[in-house]
């Protein structure tokens, strides 16, 4: 969550590296002053700081500039933008309710942050301290999981998704500000609530936690891309053995149809998820309860979102296809080969005739035949002969 | 029905009659729907191309993009079905209606009688292509003499003709994708999507590339034939490009001392 709560944003050392050599020691001083200077003359007009921030950790974080080279050559910035992280799903979390290990101000480097700790939100169905640990559980059982069915680690650990591989800057987004839809506040709505919830804001924030997930957190596109990052990585899909699924899916309508700016098509998680389930609950095509299982393909197209009054017939349209898989598609390879060679002779056949009648028209007496042109000479000389 | 003169004359010049206005009116419902329905479907087809946005959004966007293209599908196939329709018509009005007159109906004759419609390719279309070759690689300086119909003409007929009973049944699938699946298996789907889009994408290049040329891009033609219309075709045009009908159509009309020679202008 990079410009929300100071996160790290990966710069190459090595262009920090080229900066230095381009502006030589002195000028460094200047960009040094330049910068402080921007760092002072921001604190003059920053608006108050109010957040559930008992620490005040605002009061150094609010500088944009706040930055450094860390040890890995990483440029990390701790610049938190306060108007877009209370408009944020984590609001009414204290900074230290994640940030641990932080015990002293000002503080030493702080460690990553564990999204699964329990943190000081008391969850109100249950009474038990609020944590994202039943997502890990639900992700660790799908296929996203880096643990087979025997708890043995999978091969090649560092390709599993941890929470920050989908929900991370540019990606994580508190995401009605950016949408510029609010979750649907009906203050009319809301004052039936306040009657009798009087305390604090809980009215307020339990209203905008139900209603914000009453529709999509995130657009579709980029759920699309989400997704992308690593199944459109050649390596990748060469290391798991996974078809181009990205690229299939680019050439499918529901796709089309996102890209400009639908969301009534399916993305990704549309069709891999159970309708219903949780969206960490992906499971690959061979587990029997699989959304993309051959038996369960029909009700998942049928959910009550989509094709709801499609049959059975459903289930054998194939929406990964690859073109040029001879093997896999042979259907679509053939008929595409077909349909590209009846393109391939109606058009270069009408070129090449489109093209020698043009040229024909440059020469237009002139014929291999001796006879014709003898002939044409004769008439020219008649004609010339009668004027 | 009304009657149209075989030759007409405008300012002292010569036309020479092609197309009724029914048929003229066909080809304006053809070619809307044509237009319409590639500006609302290849920016879908080439969506990752820069010019496809800007063009989808100027023809609705994807709410509104996909019913133009649905309306406009709906109604070329209805075109498809009132012209075939219109050409059974004329052919049991005229032809059979005529065997039935002189009581000469057989199979035989019928057969005969609907190979013989002006559409249908023959033996004569082979011998004028091989005859265009002889011309157009200067074996000759005798340009083809078509008729009435030439292949060119044929094969621009045909391309809709076989075109729209392929698209149309295909888009149609899916866009009824739903109730189509209660029947069939959803791979027909797939296979219909490449027809659509690929059978969609040839006729798009032969019209706007191949037809084009030959009514708008040639030479001669540059903007554009107005034969599509007035109906009626120039004597440069008819001696250019239907000579046979040309020197038909004169004698017929008692004009054999006036045919101009083809081929020197």
């Amino acid at each position: 969550m990079g410009l929300l709560v100071g996160e790290t944003v990966h710069q190459n050392m090595t262009r920090w590296h080229s900066v230095n050599i381009l502006l030589g020691e002195k000028s460094k001083y200047a960009l040094l002053l330049v910068l402080l200077i921007s760092v002072l003359g921001s604190m003059l007009w920053t608006a108050p700081v109010q957040a559930e921030d008992e620490l005040n950790c605002v009061l150094c974080h609010k500088f944009r500039g706040l930055s450094r080279i860390d040890e890995s050559g990483n440029f990390r910035l701790f610049y938190i933008n306060e108007n877009l992280f209370m408009k944020g799903p984590h609001k009414r979390v204290n900074c230290m309710d994640c940030h641990r290990d932080i015990e002293k101000i000002p503080h030493d480097p702080a460690k990553k942050v564990n999204c699964t700790a329990e943190c000081h939100l008391v969850e109100p169905s249950g009474k038990k301290k609020f944590s994202h640990k039943p997502v890990e559980k639900i992700l660790e059982k799908s296929v996203h999981g880096r643990f087979d069915e025997d708890g043995k680690p999978k091969e090649y650990q560092e390709d599993y998704p941890t929470c920050k591989s989908c929900h991370e800057q540019p990606l994580y987004r508190p995401l009605s500000f950016f949408k510029g839809v609010s979750s649907g506040v009906s203050r009319r709505g809301l004052g039936r609530c306040k009657t009798c919830h009087q305390t604090g804001d809980f009215a307020e924030d339990f209203y905008n936690h139900v209603t914000s997930r009453l529709q999509k957190t995130r657009e579709s596109k980029e759920i699309v891309e989400v997704c992308a990052k690593c199944h459109e990585d050649p390596a990748f899909q060469k290391r798991h053995g996974l078809d181009n699924v990205v690229a299939s899916y680019k050439d499918t309508y529901h796709y089309k149809a996102i890209r400009f700016g639908s969301d009534r098509t399916a993305d990704c998680v549309d069709c891999h998820i159970v309708y219903g389930e949780s969206v960490h609950s992906v499971e690959s095509m061979d587990s029997p309860t699989s959304a993309t299982y051959k038996a369960n393909i029909a009700q998942t197209c049928r959910n009550a979102e989509c094709h709801h009054e499609a049959g059975e017939g459903i289930a054998s349209y194939r929406v990964h296809v690859d073109y040029n898989n001879k093997e896999k598609n042979p259907m679509e390879y053939y008929m595409l080969k077909f349909f590209t060679g009846l393109m391939a002779v109606v058009l270069y056949f009408f070129i090449v005739v489109i093209f020698l009648e043009l040229l024909r028209r440059l020469f237009p007496n002139f014929s291999f035949s001796s006879a014709e042109r003898a002939e044409h000479r004769q008439s020219k000389s008649v004609t010339k002969g009668g004027e | 029905m009304q009657v149209y003169p075989k030759i007409n004359y405008r300012g002292g010049k010569r036309y020479f009659f092609r197309f009724s206005l029914v048929q003229r009116m066909q080809h304006i419902v053809l070619f809307t729907c044509v237009i319409t329905l590639s500006l609302t479907g290849f920016p879908l087809r080439y969506h990752d191309q820069p010019w496809a946005e800007p063009l989808y959004n100027f023809m609705g966007g994807i709410t509104v993009a996909p019913w133009i293209h649905r309306g406009a599908g709906s109604i070329l196939l209805g075109l498809f079905f009132f012209h075939t329709g219109y050409w059974l018509y004329l052919f049991f009005k005229h032809r059979v209606g005529r065997l039935i007159r002189d009581d000469e109906l057989t199979v035989g004759n019928f057969f005969k009688e609907f190979f013989s419609m002006e559409m249908i390719p023959r033996a004569q279309d082979g011998r004028d292509i091989v005859a265009m070759f002889k011309y157009l690689l200067y074996f000759t300086n005798k340009p083809p003499q078509y008729n009435r119909i030439c292949w060119k003409e044929k094969f621009d007929y045909f391309a809709p003709y076989w075109g729209i009973p392929i698209l149309g049944p295909a888009g149609a699938a899916l866009w009824w994708r739903d109730e189509f699946t209660q029947i069939f298996p959803g791979w027909l789907l797939n296979a219909f999507y490449i027809m659509h889009t690929d059978e969609a994408l040839l006729a798009a290049l032969f019209i706007f590339f191949v037809h084009w040329y030959n009514v708008h891009y040639a030479p001669e033609k540059f903007p554009l034939g107005t034969v599509f219309l007035t109906g009626y075709l120039s004597e440069a045009d008819m001696i250019h490009e239907h000579y046979a009908e040309y020197t038909e159509t004169m004698k017929a009309e008692g004009l054999e001392h006036e045919i101009k020679l083809q081929g020197h202008h």
